[in-house]
């Protein structure tokens, strides 16, 4: 019979690391773990010493017990971590804005490493000002500040068949949300003069993949950023530094990273990741193109694989929705497979084309459930269930599954990922 | 009034233009504007045969997209497919899916070769895209394209695409009574052992984990310490601090666990007794001694 000071010792040499060798600790922390000393009544080990002083991480790190919370990749996906993607930890994140260095990835040629002094926008074709941007010409004008989500329209898109990820980083984790700063692209259009032909703007990244996508001009017009700093500081590198576009509520993949080049033009120009790739096949071997709205989703989070529930009794239930198309207006949740709904409660900022997080009160009676949320957008829009999407859309279109999903959760408190339409 | 002239200006400028920035250059255009567009807007002058294509292809394209297209390993299948987009799995390539082959010079030129992007001539491009287009069965073993016949070359499945129909698949907010049948999924994605899930450690039974882990540590620590450490620390020979004696080892914990690994290594000489280097044991790696110091301070502070 293990004893309750076995378990917590283990715990405490397992992510301590001593275990490996770690020489980190002190004989004196194991002594004083191993005996409850860093508990009450007694005073813990930190308090009788002092810590490191200021300066010892000029940029710093999160705590060394917060390993878990790390972006995560499906090695099997991709033929190549250079064109790939990985997952937002959603099941350890709090609040709506995700942390910089926990955005989600997607790459098509790796992260190129741009000198900032080096690099130029380039804003050509129909107008009557052709103009090159400096980075220090881009901070020059007035500039926005604005929280929105980027979500790959893929997010979600390994599940069409059936559930297939055991996790909900997996499931849902191709979304992040930043609040993001730079300079309204309509500011940079009237700029270089708009020709009257003009109907679209290409954008173009400075990666190997040379990254494109055609986007209507009404669209550049309404809300895009040409954004240079993320969460407060510069754009990181994997997120496009020195120069993004963020389009938002749109598939990821148009919000350009490592923006070098903006082309007026009167049609699109039907690059690869717009015909080829970003096109939704149809049961009826017909595509959909132009698929540019990332539609009302949500899940819940707090609840999932990863976060199994360890007792009875209350729980706050909570989530994460968002709509491409706007301010999510309300979230129900059902704890028996969709048959009944609850509405829940939206917490803190509720913002256009921004992760809103969502919570409902919930005691656990240690009985099975099957946990749901379905989010509703002010255009009216209700998230659909996956037989609806199905009926459709067959399941052979990859991108833009936003259906409600579903966990499933276990009398043993494990929570499983199904499907319950 | 020079001045005054400067300064009329730039109010006059300042409700539309904030006069940032250079004009671009021809020259600079001309070098970074490398779109083409279905109707060959951006094409440059040039050409490129099937045949000359076809030796670029085995040299720079076949290793990642195979010799006919079919795509080696994960990488992208670009020929054959045609008439499997409404099969359980199609295939979509060039051939199949794609609707236009200005978007195969403009990808080639801007992407390709995946390593080396950017470092095909314009002729090479144009002779890389006729050799796909005849793996495509698109044109023939003769063929030259150029510039000017590009555009006219229409794909199988240029009318297969359609602008975006959403919002469809419409849901309503029932609130209760809201299914008639339950369609649970007959497996869970747990079933599948897909997921990669090595950092989900509360997948596994705690216990159970710990378990492994410790068992795996253990096995090297408690060899060694069968090995190097018994003979003095089971019986407390030499002053040595007895396996399980909580008093003595807390005291000798008191000092730090990088003086005990130093002195289990280098040996020590105290009041109390001698410890020789290693146990005696100089065949004992580094790692294995501070895992049996671990093992031995774990034990002596166990209740």
């Amino acid at each position: 019979m293990e004893s309750a000071g076995d378990s917590s010792r283990r715990k405490f040499f397992k992510s301590a690391g001593v275990a490996a060798g770690s020489a980190l600790l002190t004989a004196n922390q194991i002594w004083a773990a191993e005996h409850g000393e860093n508990l009450p009544p007694n005073i813990p080990s930190w308090m009788r010493q002092v810590g490191t002083g200021v300066g010892a991480a000029p940029y710093g790190f999160p705590s060394e017990y917060e390993k878990d919370a790390v972006r995560r990749t499906v090695p099997w996906l991709t033929a190549t971590p250079i064109s790939s993607v990985s997952f937002s930890p959603l099941q350890s994140l709090q609040g709506i804005i995700t942390p910089s260095s926990l955005h989600f990835e997607r790459h098509h040629s790796g992260i190129p490493n741009i000198d900032p002094a080096e690099h130029r926008l380039m804003i050509h074709g129909l107008c009557s000002n052709p103009l090159v941007l400096t980075m220090d010409d881009l901070v020059r004008f007035p500039s926005v500040s604005e929280i929105r989500f980027i979500e790959c329209p893929a997010n979600g898109g390994m599940e069409w068949r059936g559930p297939q990820m055991e996790a909900l980083q997996f499931t849902h984790g191709m979304i992040s949300c930043s609040e993001w700063t730079g300079v309204r692209l309509s500011t940079l259009l009237a700029e270089v003069g708009v020709d009257l032909k003009a109907k679209w703007v290409l954008a173009e990244g400075a990666d190997g993949a040379a990254m494109a996508r055609s986007i209507p001009l009404d669209k550049a017009l309404d809300d895009v950023i040409v954004a240079y700093a993320q969460n407060g500081e510069r754009i990181r590198p994997e997120q496009g530094y020195p120069l993004r576009l963020v389009n938002p509520g749109w598939e990821g993949n148009t919000s350009i990273k490592w923006l070098r080049r903006l082309e007026l033009g009167e049609k699109p120009w039907h690059l690869r990741e717009e015909t080829s790739k970003y096109t939704d096949l149809m049961p009826d071997g017909r595509a959909r193109q132009f698929t540019w709205v990332q539609e009302t989703n949500s899940v819940v989070t707090s609840v999932c694989p990863e976060n199994s529930l360890k007792s009875r009794g209350y729980h706050e239930l909570e989530g994460v929705a968002w709509s491409g198309r706007g301010k999510i207006k309300r979230v129900d949740v059902s704890f028996d497979g969709g048959f009944s709904w609850k509405e829940a409660k939206l917490k803190g900022l509720v913002l256009d084309k921004a992760l809103t997080r969502f919570s409902v009160d919930w005691s656990w009676d240690g009985s099975p459930a099957l946990i749901q949320s379905r989010a509703i957008d002010d255009t009216g829009y209700v998230q659909p269930t996956l037989s609806q999407l199905r009926e459709v859309r067959g399941v052979n279109s990859i991108y833009h599954k936003n259906s409600i999903h579903t966990w499933q959760v276990l009398a043993t408190g494990e929570v499983k990922n199904v499907q319950n339409t | 009034m020079l001045l005054c002239t400067v300064f009329l200006i730039s109010v006059v400028h300042s409700e539309t233009r904030f006069n940032i920035g250079h004009s671009a250059t021809t020259e600079q255009i001309a070098g970074w504007d490398i779109d083409i567009r279905p109707d060959g807007f951006g094409l440059p002058e040039g050409s490129g045969s099937v045949e000359s294509g076809e030796m670029l292809y085995e040299e720079k394209c076949a290793s990642c997209h195979g010799v006919f297209g079919e795509g080696e390993d994960r990488w992208p299948v670009i020929a054959g497919g045609i008439g499997t987009l409404m099969e359980e799995k199609p295939e979509k390539t060039v051939g199949s899916y794609w609707p236009y082959v200005s978007t195969l010079w403009d990808y080639i030129h801007r992407a390709m070769p995946f390593l080396e992007p950017q470092s095909l001539t314009d002729n090479e491009v144009y002779a890389l895209t006729a050799y796909v287009l005849y793996l495509n069965d698109q044109v023939d073993e003769d063929f030259v394209l150029t510039k000017y016949n590009l555009p006219t070359i229409t794909l199988p499945n240029e009318k297969g695409f359609f602008i975006d129909p959403r919002p469809e698949a419409l849901n309503s907010r029932c609130m209760t009574n809201c299914l008639t049948t339950k369609q649970m999924s007959s497996w869970s994605a747990a079933d599948l052992g897909v997921t990669p899930l090595e950092h989900l450690s509360n997948l596994v039974p705690a216990t159970a984990q710990d378990d492994l882990e410790l068992r795996e540590t253990n096995t090297l620590a408690i060899e060694t310490y069968k090995k190097a450490c018994v003979i003095c620390h089971d019986t407390g020979v030499a002053g040595a601090p007895i396996f399980g004696d909580k008093e003595d080892w807390r005291q000798r914990a008191e000092k730090g666990l990088e003086v005990l690994y130093q002195n289990a290594l280098n040996g020590y000489l105290g009041e109390k007794g001698y410890m020789p280097a290693k146990g005696g044991n100089s065949g004992l790696t580094d790692e294995s001694v501070k895992a049996a110091v671990d093992h031995m301070l774990r034990g002596g502070l166990a209740d």
